[in-house]
């Protein structure tokens, strides 16, 4: 498990906080969505979901980590409902029951997407 | 082959919209989709006509004084964009509501910023209703204008605007009130309920497309352009066309958006405005009826008047973010709801769901107790 430090204020920036993961300087928005997916890595990952609750980090949950990756790179955006259900190969029901903290909460910032801004806000 | 969707966002939209306006748009865009009123040829006046006669059926819809008086804007925000800046001058307090949509908060707000005005907003009760005494003692004696929405997008309520009208008349103060939610499914008076303003959109209950709405005025409500250009009339001066309704409009309207709404109010006007607003209390009382069985399942607020109310509710399931229950019931069973704050923060401020929002269900003409029944099993799967 990588080594991490508590998040602290980004200086200049209200709504981000700074922690240092494995020496590196990572940022992350007010509610724990990396600011750049970019700086993902499995050692984060494992961090994140273990900070979250999960009790054991099995395949599953790198199945559905890699697709959500792999289609956020490919489209340069998070999955769409319906190609999340078929990528993930599960109903988002259990997709939701699968990470403490749910789809976006949960699987979608371990890892590593931004935080989605369509009006929550 | 996937089932329809159960379309439950209908507060944003109302989808589908009747084959009848479609069909007129085509129809009629096909034959004379051109510039109304800037053109001494048939196909101009044609269509001018058509436009004037749209501004008639608007007029008539909402007992509006004068259909000069009906100015084509884009959409309620844009009305109520050209409302306030119009009306509103420097020193001027504006009185609202803290139910209002984001149409009218930011306007306001960056009013305020501008150091033009000061405003307040009034509260509402738990069940989503302001107190027409609350807004007779928010009155000030610079206060220039009410703005007051008609339904809540969150909650459904319908204000008691016969009651405000008459406190604002009664004061000297012009009300609008922002009908986004409320037009095509509640019948409004605006000569009778002593309304100076009514901000209205098509898309929604009055069932024409998006890109369309308006704003009908009392003709005694002083206010000012605040966009200027071509309207076809006094072109050799460069003042802006000071005669109604080109003081409000400013280059060439929405044509196609102008059809559907026409064949959008004939449609509605068909179907008997009071027929569509039991049709969708009916499913409302049976989906709140619903949901209120499921434990982990909380609606905000409450149904009891049905003509105090329009069809739509909110509500959050214990432990599950509202984003993710709508992306539960849109990739598992196809119902599409509108999840988040649904652009009127301070409500989801009253009623602790801020700054995630709610899960919100909103009904519209075409929706049937199958889609409802559909819907509370969904619901009862992804809160057991």
């Amino acid at each position: 498990m990588a080594k991490a430090e508590e998040p602290r204020p980004l200086s200049g920036h209200p709504n981000r906080k700074v922690r240092t993961i494995a020496g590196s300087q990572i940022v992350f928005d007010g509610e724990g969505f990396l600011r750049n997916p970019e700086d993902w890595s499995e050692e984060m990952a494992r961090l994140l979901a273990a900070e979250s609750g999960l009790k054991e980090w099995g395949e599953i949950h790198w199945q559905v980590i890699r697709f959500m990756r792999a289609y956020y790179f490919q489209h340069g955006r998070a999955p769409m409902n319906r190609d999340l259900k078929a990528g993930v190969k599960m109903t988002l029901m259990d997709l939701e029951a699968l990470f403490p903290g749910g789809i976006r909460g949960g699987a979608r910032r371990v890892a590593g997407l931004p935080n989605p801004k369509t009006c929550a806000g | 082959m996937r089932e329809p969707i159960i379309y439950l966002d209908n507060a944003a939209t109302t989808f589908p919209k009747p084959r009848a306006v479609l069909e007129q748009m085509l129809e009629i865009y096909s034959r004379m989709g051109v510039s109304p009123g800037r053109g001494s040829y048939d196909l101009a006046v044609e269509a001018e006509g058509l436009v004037q006669e749209t501004r008639r059926k608007v007029a008539a819809l909402f007992r509006a004084p004068d259909a000069d008086h009906v100015i084509f804007a884009q959409n309620a925000t844009d009305a109520l964009n050209l409302a306030l800046q119009g009306i509103v001058r420097p020193g001027d307090h504006v009185l609202s509501t803290r139910l209002e949509h984001n149409s009218v908060l930011r306007p306001l707000y960056h009013l305020r910023q501008r150091g033009w005005i000061e405003y307040d907003l009034v509260p509402f009760d738990g069940e989503g209703f302001v107190d027409p005494d609350a807004i007779a003692l928010g009155i000030k004696s610079n206060t220039r204008l009410v703005v007051v929405c008609h339904a809540s997008n969150v909650l459904g309520t319908v204000q008691t605007i016969p009651e405000i009208g008459r406190i604002c008349a009664e004061r000297g103060v012009p009300l609008i009130i922002d009908a986004a939610q409320s037009a095509g499914v509640i019948p409004i008076d605006m000569e009778g309920w002593e309304v100076a303003g009514v901000a209205f959109t098509g898309h929604k209950s009055l069932l024409g497309p998006t890109g369309i709405g308006g704003l009908a005025l009392d003709p005694k409500l002083e206010i000012a352009s605040t966009r200027f250009g071509g309207t076809g009339v006094d072109s050799k001066s460069l003042v802006h066309t000071q005669t109604f309704p080109h003081r409000l409009e400013a280059g060439t309207v929405n044509l196609l958006g102008i059809i559907g709404l026409s064949a959008g109010i004939d449609f509605l006007l068909a179907e008997g405005i009071e027929a569509v607003h039991t049709h969708e209390m009916r499913l409302l009382d049976r989906l709140y009826e619903g949901l209120s069985q499921i434990d982990r399942v909380q609606v905000f607020g409450q149904l009891g008047d049905p003509s105090r109310h329009v069809g739509l509710l909110t509500l959050n399931i214990k432990e599950i973010s509202p984003e993710d229950a709508g992306m539960i019931l849109d990739a598992d069973f196809n119902i599409a709801a509108r999840t988040g704050l649904h652009c009127a923060p301070l409500v989801h401020e009253r009623f602790g769901t801020y700054p995630h929002g709610a899960v919100r269900f909103s009904l519209g003409p075409f929706n049937t107790l199958g889609e409802i029944d559909r819907t509370l099993e969904a619901m009862a799967m992804i809160a057991r």
